[in-house]
């Protein structure tokens, strides 16, 4: 019986050899596109999953919340917040680590490397039992500054993993190099964990109690996890821990009753497995451990898989109903044979089904073929285990028997259908006006996906491509950004040899360079106002206004050719725009500041110029008053997805960290390797951290370019497979049609009446498509736009409607359009010969 | 054999009523051998059908083997065809995806025989019709006479006590029909009733009854004369 249902199938593969070609290499893009994107999502959503008992550890996240102004999120916490909620939630908490990551360097010899260390309370590895090998988390991290590396690290330094006892020679936060003792080499970690970690270090008690940014209350520097006891619910624990912060930790200290802490400050405990998917909406400008995930890229892609699939569904659906005409005969002797309905629904299902699983064979090859570039694209690492991961396996095989059924049971039941009495009427045909129609239901259906799909395509790459290019308000041309945070002492020597070179016009120091943010806010009070002279009788209870707070020295904006709308840049010949440190019951320092046009409003002026000349006062290095000297315009500091916020800008000395070098040259690589030189020559101890400006902003939206990326690719796919489908059906249609087109050619129709006729037939399904997609995409896509603060305007909507519009019917033409052309060619005879 | 009493089929479709039989009242007796005559549309397509179940009277009576199938379900009657009702058509009816042997062997498929005994049933009806050497071909690459001996050996291949054959003849020429109305001659011979739709005459000429219909009614029942 087996036997026979297959030779039944195998042969009407064979026989059927275009429509079976079309079915499997339809089926086969579908399910390759699926695999690829069930690998993403896997990864994906498997981040700190196979961490021993990852469901109890929790990850502390702040919020604070300043009515007024946008909140300031970190998922990193304040350093004496652990220990403190440890001690007190001993109920809930079996542990809790502290991690601060630094990068330091590896002295060597002579040689200065760059790394990342990451200081760990001892309980690192309680929390996070990371395999080892060698050592064990008995052994290491006995007493501070023991040093736990990575299999990588001891191959990079020792050339072996076998090192436990060596020492390695490390700079860190001081500038004394130390010698820490390597007391455990651990497993090199996978992709899929949030953990970012290369040298692990038991961090000295004294580097957390000298470090006011780190023994504070509110100061956010560290990443504080919990291992919560077995059977605590992450809500239990959170409730505990909000009632701690309200009532009884000394955050709550000395507030007037009825403030409750949690009012401006969120202390939000988030699952370690969520970390990778969902922290993003808690990280704030200051990111996290590693590049984080986007739970809604997962959802859109998890949609595309799906719709992708239905439309290589579909395409079987419509070809196996479109030629049930032709098995009907085989149909009504087997029942006149005795099969049942349910023999017959099960051969066809059967059939369905083994043509799905030769399509997932072909799909397997492509999706070995395409790997490479797909991982290149994503920037990931996949791989298409089958064999060592059995769950991977298991999940391809439902995949492909959900396929076979849900694309076979329509027409195993359509099939199945026909009454063994109608093999006695000969020649009747069977084709009914009712499935031909739901025929033309479906691929309205597919093209109305594909359209949406091409349509949120062009509208994402529009929305990345704008961005990318917006006027961000400076000149960002030429230039590269060194880094001077660990040579800041040496600043001034390595800008005056730079200078010596030729090619290099300029070295301006900052806070931060465009790209860059280190998340500093201050609160200003505008002093000599009507305003604020209500404020200063209350000066307790108003903070003033939380502004952003960069930090420069004189000619950056000039490097930058950014120039004021109102007063001027600061300027050395002044001798008064630096700020000086102040020590407290001392008189306020004076210093000068610039504003860029959004603090304007912030601070209630309403014009640049009504703003020059007045003071704003501010705890900066002790109370000073600042004088505003210039407004600028509003440039764009960060990714113009974060839009401007009202920054100050001012000259402090203390926070330079970085050089921006503008250059002029035909050759950068050698400029850099001129650069490097200086660089070794003052800072011997430090490597180089050198970068080209306009990479770093490029890499702002490397997310949203995979984006792009992928939806352009799945949407291609996607098109290519509905219109395989259209291929297939405009082909049995013209070769049912064949006689009637005879006969019309005898009456005289030329090739174009004809060619004609057969295209307007599909071009209807098409044009309808187009009008149930176009409110569809429009719809979710001016909903993704909102996500951006500077964003194209949604009438764009209509032109690229209308574009992908008329583009998909010329495809659907050229399409149905070759394949009518050739049977509308023919000469009449043969065609109505055959009988 | 079975016993038609009053029997009636009507087609309703759009609006329009059909009588293709009208009261029809028909008695074949084991191991006849009945042809049915009359002109295009006067029912006897029908008539097979019923008989072979096929299709459901509108009304009447139907007895087949003492027993009456007229309330029975499509899976009854489905039962009692398999076990005892064979066709042959004028259009052959092979599955052109299937060999000769593979085509006579599905009509055991749904009969819960073994493989081996179901290869030795075929090979032996196969010889029987004359076939064997085309066991292994294709139906497109047989000629019209040869398709319709496959149709012959897969009617008779379960044992069936019945044939019934709606104009088995209608599409060969006049040589390959005369084979094939001597070869249902000889199953008839050897016990099976033959119930045959025929436009010929002289075909007609090789039942011992031939029964005529004009417009759904059973108009003369003629017996043919010993020879
Ligand atoms: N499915 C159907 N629906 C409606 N009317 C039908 C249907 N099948 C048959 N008829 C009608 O029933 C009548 C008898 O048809 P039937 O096929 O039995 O004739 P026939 O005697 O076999 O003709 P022929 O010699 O041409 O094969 C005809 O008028 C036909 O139009
Ligand atoms: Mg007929």
């Amino acid at each position: 019986m087996l036997k026979n249902y297959l030779l039944t199938a195998w042969r009407n593969i064979i026989k059927n050899g275009m429509f079976s070609a079309i079915n499997i290499l339809g089926l086969a893009l579908g399910l390759m596109s699926c695999i690829l994107i069930t690998l993403f999502v896997r990864e994906e959503t498997g981040y700190d999953k196979w961490l021993p008992d990852s469901e109890r550890v929790v990850r502390m996240h702040s919020a604070y919340i300043n009515p007024g102004s946008q909140p300031f999120l970190t998922v990193r916490s304040a350093g004496n917040m652990m220990e403190a909620v440890r001690d007190y939630a001993t109920n809930e908490v079996e542990q809790g680590v502290r991690l601060i990551q630094f990068g330091a360097s590896v002295i060597q010899k002579q040689d200065v490397t760059a790394e990342r260390i990451t200081f760990v309370d001892p309980a690192f590895f309680n929390v996070f039992d990371l395999p080892f090998v060698y050592g064990s988390k008995e052994t290491s991290f006995k007493k501070p500054l023991d040093l736990v590396i990575t299999e990588e690290m001891a191959i990079k330094y020792f050339g072996k993993t076998d090192v436990v006892g060596q020492t390695l020679t490390v700079c860190c936060a001081g500038p004394e190099p130390s010698e820490l003792t390597v007391t455990g080499v651990i497993k090199d970690l996978p992709k899929a964990t949030h953990l970012n970690l290369d040298l692990v270090i038991f961090v000295l008690p004294s580097i957390i109690e000298n470090n006011p940014g780190l023994s504070s209350w509110t100061s956010v520097n560290v990443y504080t996890y919990f291992k919560m006891r077995e059977g605590v619910s992450i809500d239990e624990f959170q409730q505990r821990l909000t009632y701690w912060v309200d009532n009884e930790s000394p955050l709550s200290e000395g507030l007037e009753p009825g403030r409750k802490v949690s009012h401006n400050m969120k202390h939000k405990l988030m699952p370690l497995e969520d970390l990778h998917l969902h922290a993003k909406k808690d990280a704030g400008n200051l990111g996290d451990l590693s590049p984080l995930g986007d739970a809604s890229m997962i959802n859109a892609f998890s949609v595309i898989a799906g719709l992708i699939l239905l439309i290589a569904c579909i395409n079987f659906m419509n070809l196996a109903t479109a030629r049930a005409s032709q098995r009907a005969r085989e149909v009504a002797m087997r029942k006149v044979l005795g099969a049942s309905r349910q023999q017959v629904t099960i051969q066809f299902l059967g059939e369905a089904i083994a043509l799905v699983f030769i399509s997932l064979l072909v799909a397997l090859v492509l999706v070995e073929l395409v790997l490479p570039i797909y991982n290149q694209a994503l920037d990931s690492e996949l791989e298409l285990a089958l064999f060592s991961d059995p769950t991977l396996l298991i999940a391809i095989i439902v995949i492909g028997l959900v396929v076979g059924l849900g694309a076979g049971i329509y027409p195993a039941v359509y099939l199945s259908r026909f009454l063994p009495g109608h093999i006695l009427k000969s020649n009747k045909s069977t084709e009914s006006g009712r499935t031909s129609g739901f025929r033309t239901f479906l691929v309205v259906f597919q093209f109305t996906a594909s359209i949406s799909l091409v349509i949120c395509t062009v509208v994402i790459y529009a929305q990345t491509h704008f961005a990318q290019f917006v006027d961000v308000g400076y000149n960002s041309d030429n230039k590269m950004v060194l880094a001077i945070n660990r040579a800041r002492d040496k600043r001034e020597s390595l800008r005056q040899e730079l200078l010596n070179l030729p090619e290099i016009k300029s070295v301006v120091f900052s806070s931060e360079a465009p790209t860059q943010d280190n998340e500093n806010n201050s609160f200003f009070t505008l002093l000599g106002s009507s305003q604020s002279d209500d404020a200063s009788t209350n000066q307790m209870s108003n903070q003033g206004q939380l502004l952003n707070l960069h930090n420069m020295d004189y000619g950056f904006f000039e490097a930058y050719d950014v120039a004021p709308i109102a007063g001027r840049l600061f300027d050395q010949k002044f001798g008064s725009d630096e700020v000086t440190s102040v020590e407290t019951g001392q008189h306020a320092g004076a210093a000068s500041a610039v504003l860029n046009q959004s603090a304007l409003a912030k601070l209630g002026f309403n014009s640049a110029q009504e703003a020059i000349g007045r003071t704003v006062a501010a705890n900066i290095r002790g109370q000073q008053h600042f004088k505003i000297v210039g407004v600028i315009p509003d440039i764009y500091f960060r990714s113009i997805k974060f839009g401007v916020r009202p920054t100050i800008y001012m000259l402090n000395p203390q926070r330079l960290n970085v050089a921006s070098i503008s250059f002029n040259t035909n050759n950068p690589a050698q400029l850099r390797t001129q650069i490097e030189q200086v660089w070794k020559k003052h800072v011997p101890m430090q490597p180089i951290n050198l970068q080209f400006l306009d990479s770093m902003m490029a890499a702002q939206y490397n997310d949203e370019r995979i984006q792009t990326r992928l939806f352009s690719a799945f949407s291609i796919l996607a098109i290519l497979i509905a219109c395989l489908g259209l291929y297939g059906l405009a082909a049995f249609t013209t070769e049912r049609r064949t006689k009637e087109i005879g006969i019309r050619k005898v009456m005289g129709a030329r090739v174009r009446d004809i060619v004609g006729l057969l295209i307007w037939q599909f071009s209807k399904p098409v044009l309808i498509a187009n009008l149930v997609a176009w409110p569809i995409a429009s719809f979710a896509m001016i909903g993704w736009l909102e996500n951006f603060s500077y964003r194209i305007n949604p009438l764009w909507l209509i032109p690229i409607c209308l574009a992908v519009g008329t583009l998909l019917l010329l495809i659907a033409w050229a399409t149905v359009g070759t394949n009518a052309a050739s049977v509308a060619r023919a000469n009449p005879i043969n065609a109505l010969r055959q009988d | 054999m079975l016993q038609l009493k009053n029997l009636s089929r009507i087609y309703q479709s759009n609006e329009v009523e059909t009588v293709a039989l009208d009261q029809v009242n028909i008695d074949i007796e084991k191991g006849e051998f009945v042809a049915i005559m009359g002109p295009s549309g006067c029912g006897k397509s029908t008539l097979l059908s019923i008989i072979g179940m096929l299709d459901k009277a509108s009304d009447g009576q139907y007895i087949f083997d003492d027993e009456d199938v007229s309330g029975y379900s499509e899976a009854q009657l489905s039962q009692i065809r398999k076990h005892h009702i064979g066709f042959i058509f004028q259009s052959f009816n092979l599955i052109d995806e299937l060999t000769v042997e593979e085509n006579i062997e599905l009509a055991l498929l749904y009969h819960n025989i073994p493989a081996d005994e179901r290869k030795q049933k075929v090979a032996k009806v196969m010889d029987k019709v004359g076939i064997a050497h085309r066991a292994q071909h294709m139906p497109s690459q047989l000629s019209g006479g040869q398709q319709q001996r496959v149709a012959v050996a897969r009617a008779v291949v379960g044992n069936q006590s019945m044939i019934l054959a709606d104009e088995p003849t209608g599409n060969l020429d006049s040589a390959h029909g005369q084979e094939v109305m001597e070869m249902l001659q000889a199953l008839n011979e050897e016990g099976t009733t033959i119930v045959m739709v025929t436009h010929s005459p002289s075909h007609a000429d090789y039942a011992h009854r031939t029964i005529n219909l004009f417009d759904g009614h059973v108009v003369t029942q003629s017996i043919r004369q010993a020879s």
